[in-house]
């Protein structure tokens, strides 16, 4: 055991040498002379070489590649070149809190919907419901993600009555499907109570659910602000959107890897014997069936996590959201500010590298094939 | 965006497959010709109705034609056949047809808006008129400019993949075929290349190379290339095992002659089925990066720079088809794309037929 997560660790320092190499030598290739670029048309040349000596330009490129990591490894990224000249590291910090947030609701979201989507389709397996779940889930796929942000930003915010009677017509389909499964097993047998209360007493909530959804719809944000950073209830509103959009694909990813693995966990001989026991159907799904098919979704979901994280660069543009990817767009790439870029790629890409290792170890103690092997 | 995108696509369908479904029934046929209708009312007839109802005609009409569609073919070709990977692949020809003819048809001015003054701008969808889907607020045709957009995507992102299918292609070969030192080599350096958040490094890169059409599938290659080192390798692994090969091993071929001869054809095969899904977040890449103003820039209208321009403000709020048109033929593309790598992975990758 102790060896595998060695040798993973190992593995992990060239994969970060590279990264760090890959990313100095990526932004120093920018054309012109970055000095030249910050000092601007009117400078003096006297003022150009003050400037590159201070930023130590005159080095070779061997010597201000071993500073720059060495600052880098004790957490010194260097100051941004355009005034305000404040520290990256600083400028990192105060961007991360939106786009960690940001990630952390669309993966909340992704996983909450594809929870029951996959296991509710896994049990459907072939069923015309199943088959429209998988076919929907196909298309979501194929949505690219500031696509999505932006017809969620016209049907929420410009028709917003548009969502709000497909929810009323989506749900209330839904509860119609249970009143009609409440009557059929009353018809069936009257007295037979755990035969029908449940269904309607699951009607009565989804009803009360899309009545309480369809009076308290609350007012998109076309800009999610940061202004609301002490008030949770404002944040949620207005990440709401950004995160869906964001969500949209993990969605489908997630819904269709939990119900391949639900389905062949349905194959299993303990489902039958639940089955055989009487166990009502949601106890099968839910506490019998889900656990052992959760274990690939587990994985995925923290791949995604770090995808998210850097992936979220143009949701925020079309948010207005003030998080890390628009830091490196807005403050970094486009004013050729490079030591932003080389800072935000670098943390980045290393964030990256470092939760898929700790996935992988974590992985090793998770697996229950290995977890058997050990009692 | 990335491998674990690649990867769930090809978790495909493995369970339901081997059991026989009922065709559609052949009472839905009437769908096909009701459909057609609903839309040809939506689109043409009721010019003065609102245009949401006129929408909602439309997608009515599109999912009645669809289902209609599928049961005349179902009863025609049996109930495998797949209407809809066969409407992918129409509608990917299609696509193709017009990145290649474009430059022949006799459409409106779609790119300078000096030669579009006299157009109306902003104006409606109508499938019968000079303007077949509308133009923008600069008065610059839309059909044309998807037209030519089709053609950017396709010379960008085809042009990436075939970048990535040779140098993964090689290095990943070569690395399954010789193991040891080399192996772990090229295993660290994909690691690497995986490790940047993609769209961050397009945009870093961006800022680097002059952008057009080379340059670009240049940048987008490198999304590629870590995952065809991968693929490649995996196939090689499962191929060098082979008895051919150790027969040829055994008549006394050296390593070039093996890989060449005996395992490229093979692994050839399962890595351009992949193609398809590659090519397919490539277009989305593109389209990202056009979008956030760092890939092909106005005069040239592309799918994301096109997306761009109609989505502040009130031309957003009012005249929604600026951003709608693209982003459709795009989705479709994408989804066509999809579809279809779907399918052929599922007929040409081993390790997929293997299950």
């Amino acid at each position: 055991m102790l060896r595998v997560i060695g040798s993973k660790l190992i593995r992990l320092v060239p994969v970060l040498f590279l990264v760090s190499l890959a990313t100095f030598f990526l932004v120093d290739l920018i054309p012109g002379d970055p000095a030249a670029n910050l000092l601007g048309a009117e400078g003096d040349i006297d003022d150009l070489e003050a400037i590159r000596k201070s930023l130590g330009l005159h080095k070779p490129i061997t010597e201000r590649y071993g500073d720059w990591l060495s600052g880098a490894v004790t957490g010194d990224l260097g100051d941004s070149l355009r005034p305000p000249h404040q520290p990256v590291s600083d400028l990192l910090q105060s961007r991360a809190g939106p786009t960690l947030r940001l990630s952390a609701m669309a993966l909340g979201m992704s996983f909450s919907i594809s929870l029951f989507l996959g296991v509710w389709s896994a049990h459907a397996a072939g069923n015309r419901a199943d088959r429209m779940v998988s076919g929907t889930m196909f298309a979501f796929i194929s949505v690219p993600t500031f696509l999505a942000g932006l017809v969620f930003i016209f049907f929420f915010v410009f028709r917003e009555s548009v969502p709000r009677w497909i929810w009323v017509i989506l749900v209330g389909l839904v509860v119609l499907r249970l009143l009609y499964l409440t009557v059929s097993r009353w018809w069936e047998d009257r007295r037979d109570l755990s035969g029908w209360a449940g269904y309607a007493v699951a009607a009565l909530v989804v009803a009360g659910l899309l009545f309480w959804v369809f009076v308290q719809w609350p007012d998109f944000p076309r800009t999610a602000s940061h202004r609301y950073d002490d008030n949770w209830r404002e944040q949620l509103r207005s990440l709401f959107l950004p995160a869906l959009a964001l969500a949209l694909s993990e969605i489908a990813v997630f819904t269709r890897l939990l119900r391949a693995d639900m389905l062949s966990t349905l194959q299993e001989q303990f489902v039958l014997s639940s089955r055989a026991k009487g166990m009502p159907t949601w106890r099968i799904l839910f506490r019998d069936a889900l656990r052992p098919s959760s274990f690939s979704l587990i994985t995925i979901a923290g791949i995604t996590l770090g995808r998210l994280i850097g992936g979220t660069v143009i949701i925020e543009s079309i948010f207005g959201l003030e998080g890390l990817g628009k830091l490196i767009v807005a403050h970094g790439v486009i004013p050729k500010d490079y030591t932003v870029v080389q800072g935000g790629v670098l943390v980045l890409a290393v964030g990256y590298v470092l939760l898929n290792a700790i996935i992988d170890i974590s992985y090793q103690y998770l697996d229950p094939r290995i977890r058997r092997g050990r009692v | 965006m990335s491998e674990a995108a690649f990867g769930t696509i090809a978790q495909g369908e493995p369970e339901i497959r081997g059991r026989v479904s009922e065709p559609r029934p052949i009472w839905q046929a009437p769908l096909l010709p009701l459909g057609i209708a609903s839309i040809f009312v939506g689109t043409m007839v009721l010019n003065d109705v609102t245009a949401e109802i006129r929408v909602l005609l439309v997608l009515v009409g599109i999912a009645a034609g669809y289902l209609g569609l599928d049961a005349v073919c179902q009863r025609r070709w049996g109930a495998g056949f797949d209407t809809s990977a066969w409407l992918s692949g129409f509608w990917l020809v299609l696509i193709g047809l017009s990145a290649i003819l474009v430059q022949w048809l006799p459409l409106p001015e779609s790119k300078l808006v000096k030669n579009a003054l006299r157009e109306t701008p902003r104006l409606r969808p109508d499938l019968f008129s000079g303007h077949p889907l509308g133009t923008n607020d600069q008065g610059l045709d839309i059909l044309g400019g998807v037209m030519w957009g089709a053609r950017t995507s396709l010379i960008i992102s085809l042009g990436a993949v075939a970048i990535g299918l040779v140098i993964g292609g090689i290095i990943g070969i070569t690395a399954g075929y010789f193991r040891g030192a080399l192996d772990s080599g090229v295993g660290i350096l994909a690691d690497s290349m995986l490790a940047f958040p993609p769209l961050i490094l397009l945009v870093a890169m961006a800022t680097v190379f002059e952008q057009n059409q080379w340059t670009m599938a240049l940048e987008l290659s490198l999304l590629g290339i870590p995952t065809y080192i991968r693929l490649s390798r995996a196939n090689t692994l499962t191929f060098a095992q082979r008895e051919f090969v150790l027969a040829a091993k055994a008549m006394g071929s050296d390593n070039r002659r093996v890989i060449f001869r005996e395992l490229m054809p093979n692994v050839a095969l399962p890595m351009v089925s992949y193609a398809f899904l590659i090519t397919a977040v490539l277009i989305v890449a593109e389209a990202s990066l056009s979008f956030l103003g760092v890939g092909i820039k106005p005069p040239e209208p592309t799918w994301g720079n096109m997306i761009e321009s109609g989505q502040d403000g009130f031309n957003f709020r009012d005249h929604p088809h600026m951003v709608f048109v693209p982003g459709i033929v795009m989705f479709m593309t994408v989804f066509a794309l999809n579809r279809v790598g779907d399918k052929a992975r599922e007929r040409w990758d081993p390790r997929e037929a293997q299950i």
